[in-house]
């Protein structure tokens, strides 16, 4: 009387390690192919290392492990220029010089990912201004702009060397507009069910306890929101590829892009989008009271 | 009628010495006789021969003084017909009336005919789409709008400038009109028989009498609802989570989709994160209805919260039903019933944000601020030979606000 959940004739897509069921139209992507060329590349040179130490007696170098270890060099360099930028950033007075965190200053950054670097540099909240309830976006440090080709590259660095140490959420791949899913609306019900208790149904934000609040969502990225889900900056919980796939993520993305800069104002003016309250007394402040003197002209006329 | 017209001395018809008094009120009840003292001022009476004769303008005000309405100033707005100030005054209303009359019409065209189907910004047509509202509601408001500014130009422009005073006066009815009208009521008693047929009356009465308080009954009864009916199976008391002839109850997450069931494993949720679940049994696969109600039953939200590990938790004796790192609340405050679904991942408060209540995740749902009285309630879940989660029993207390005769938990 009680079916399994395994009865095979209704889940196609039931198997280990996929919650999903169903869904064969959406492309899946895994653990594997969440990572970012610079985690690979990181890793392909580490394993290539060890390769390289025991097999060096017994092979003369090829060409293609030539070419390999000018990139594990460009790699050696990469973490170097990482841990430099930690250095002279002020990242290391609070986080501490092995990463490991300064009690009462800042947190330990091992395991972190370099989404979160990305998250909290990028968005300008890193190297926090004091210590208080929330970290706010301000103007990023110039030289981790992440519109500029040498922010980038800083960027890149230093997360690379988080990434190095610990390991943890990676960027994805892809970057701006190629973020953004296909189906915002189906995206708008996932934000409404995971993301609107916090940050309101069209995204501007909200209190949280003891002055922490959620920020509003128009300045951030397509990579930002993205980087933020996968590493739940502050008090946002984190939102894993199991529990939000990719494809769940970026049409989330899509339903913010659609609703946010006036973006969803059909009736031709938003009212700050903070809902029926700030509508409802705007209609009776300025449509009851134009109503009024509307009247009131009317019987002065007559 | 006779009460309103009482003008006392204020003022004498211009024909109440007239020879004849056919036209009065009285006509029938009074027979051919002078008029009674207290008609002595009433409005004018005209013979049937002068009625007659009488020229439309003249019955209009003759009906006007019938009322004791005294028309001090009238004034045509347009004394001389044809003028050019006149046909400007007309066109100026037509002009307003065929505003409303081709809004309305642009109105219905862009009602029909408008794409009103979503666009998202930024792709091809989503002006047009974003245009529809305004175009709709404009068009509308402008034809209603016109159609009263016409109205109100008619009248203000073509409306006799016109001052009336009608008399009223204080106190009760003349004596005679009060009597007749009793007197009236009583002979039609008499000549009805519901003073006499006691039987026919009283069964009447009876059937009114219950034929009202059904419908009483009817319009009340919806209201009226017993919160105990089933006993500890009552509504206040269990939810969906609740196991029926001894089925597994799955964690579900919403996808967006109904129909589309995503079982919940432990390996879905990063340390310090939170998924709302809803409860699933594989009886409802299927039945959309039974999909829905799942996900949209008031009671059946769950938080699904995994802590990072090592975190330090207290826990009630008995209430000890958190599966390792993972603690499910119910995401109903018990104070109002809102969704408290707030969860702060560093300080691992719940917070509602309808009153600001804020519950402690690692401390059995504890309420440390705002009005919230008791804890979240609590969802005994554990993972099944299969790996997934599931419900081992319904919440371990009332879920929602606290309702009467609830002890402290």
């Amino acid at each position: 009387m009680t079916t399994t959940p395994d009865s095979p004739a209704h889940e196609p897509g039931h198997e280990p390690g996929r919650r999903r069921w169903g869904l064969p139209r959406r492309r899946r992507r895994g653990r594997r192919g969440g990572r970012s060329p610079l985690h690979r590349r990181v890793a392909a040179a580490l394993a290539l290392g060890l390769g390289l130490l025991t097999m060096s007696g017994l092979y003369t170098a090829v060409t293609a492990d030539v070419n390999q270890a000018r990139a594990q060099e460009a790699d050696a360099a990469l973490l170097a220029r990482g841990q430099e930028l930690y250095n002279s950033n002020a990242c290391i007075s609070c986080h501490g010089s092995n990463l490991q965190g300064v009690d009462g200053r800042g947190p330990s950054l091992i395991g972190v990912g370099d989404a979160s670097v990305y998250f909290q540099v990028s968005s300008g909240r890193m190297p926090l201004a004091r210590q208080e309830a929330q970290a706010d976006r301000k103007p990023t440090l110039p030289i981790f702009d992440p519109d500029t080709e040498e922010g980038q590259a800083n960027l890149d660095a230093l997360g690379a060397y988080i990434q190095a140490n610990g390991g943890g959420p990676t960027r994805p791949e892809a970057a701006g507009e190629a973020l953004r899913g296909d189906d915002p609306a189906r995206g708008g019900e996932l934000f409404r069910l995971n993301c609107a208790s916090c940050h309101n149904f069209t995204g501007r934000g909200g209190a949280l306890s003891s002055g922490k609040y959620a920020p509003t969502l128009d300045p951030a990225s397509e990579t930002q929101i993205y980087t933020a889900m996968l590493s739940g900056p502050q008090n946002m919980p984190k939102f894993s590829d199991r529990q939000l796939t990719p494809e769940e993520k970026e049409d989330i993305i899509a339903y913010i892009y659609s609703v946010r800069d006036g973006g969803n104002d059909v009736g031709g003016y938003g009212l700050g989008g903070i809902g029926p309250v700030s509508e409802g007394l705007v209609a009776f402040i300025v449509g009851l009271m134009a109503m009024v003197g509307f009247a009131v002209w009317l019987g002065a006329k007559a | 009628m006779t009460s309103t017209r009482d003008d006392g001395s204020a003022r004498s018809g211009p024909d109440q010495d007239g020879p004849r008094q056919d036209g009065a009120r009285f006509e029938g009840a009074q027979g051919e006789g002078p008029p009674l003292a207290a008609e002595g001022t009433h409005p004018p009476r005209v013979s049937g021969d002068e009625l007659e004769r009488m020229t439309q303008p003249q019955l209009a005000r003759l009906a006007a003084e019938l009322d004791d309405v005294d028309v001090v100033h009238n004034q045509d707005p347009w004394p001389v017909p044809g003028t050019r100030a006149e046909r400007r005054a007309a066109q100026s209303v037509v002009l307003w009336f065929l505003i409303s009359a081709l809004s309305a019409l642009a109105f219905l065209l862009a009602f029909l005919f408008w794409p009103y189907e979503y666009v998202a910004p930024g792709t091809p047509g989503y002006a047009t789409y974003a245009a529809y509202t305004p175009i709709v509601g404009g068009m509308l408001g402008l034809s209603i709008t016109a159609l009263g500014i016409g109205v109100i130009a008619y009248v203000k422009k073509f409306f006799p400038d016109e001052v009336s005073v009608q008399q009223r006066h204080d106190g009760p009815s003349e004596e005679i009109a009060r009597r007749t009208v009793v007197a009236q009521v009583v002979q039609a008693g008499k000549e009805t028989g519901f003073g006499r047929r006691k039987m026919i009356v009283g069964s009447a009465g009876l059937a009114a009498g219950v034929l009202g308080v059904g419908v009483g009954v009817a319009a009340v009864a919806p209201f009226v609802r017993d919160p105990w009916k089933g006993g500890d199976e009552a509504a206040l008391w269990v939810t969906p989570w609740r196991s029926v002839n001894g089925e597994t109850v799955y964690l579900r997450y919403d996808t967006g989709d109904p129909e589309e069931v995503a079982l919940v494993r432990p390996e879905d949720q990063e340390p310090g994160s939170m998924m709302t679940v809803f409860p699933f049994r594989e009886a409802d696969r299927g039945n959309e209805e039974a999909l829905i109600h799942g996900l949209r039953a008031s009671d059946a939200p769950v938080m699904l919260i995994r802590l990072r590990p090592g975190t330090p938790t207290v826990w009630q004796p008995g209430r000890d039903l958190h599966y390792g790192d993972y603690i499910a609340y119910s995401k109903i405050c018990t104070h109002l019933g809102c969704p408290t679904s707030l969860y702060e991942s560093q300080t691992d408060r719940i917070l509602c944000p309808c009153h600001q209540s804020q519950f402690i995740a690692t401390e059995y749902g504890r309420p440390v601020f705002g009005p919230a009285a008791r804890p979240l309630p609590l969802l005994p879940i554990t993972v099944n030979e299969e790996g997934y989660f599931v419900a081992t029993g319904d919440f371990d207390a009332p879920v929602g606000p606290s309702f009467w005769e609830m002890g402290s938990v």
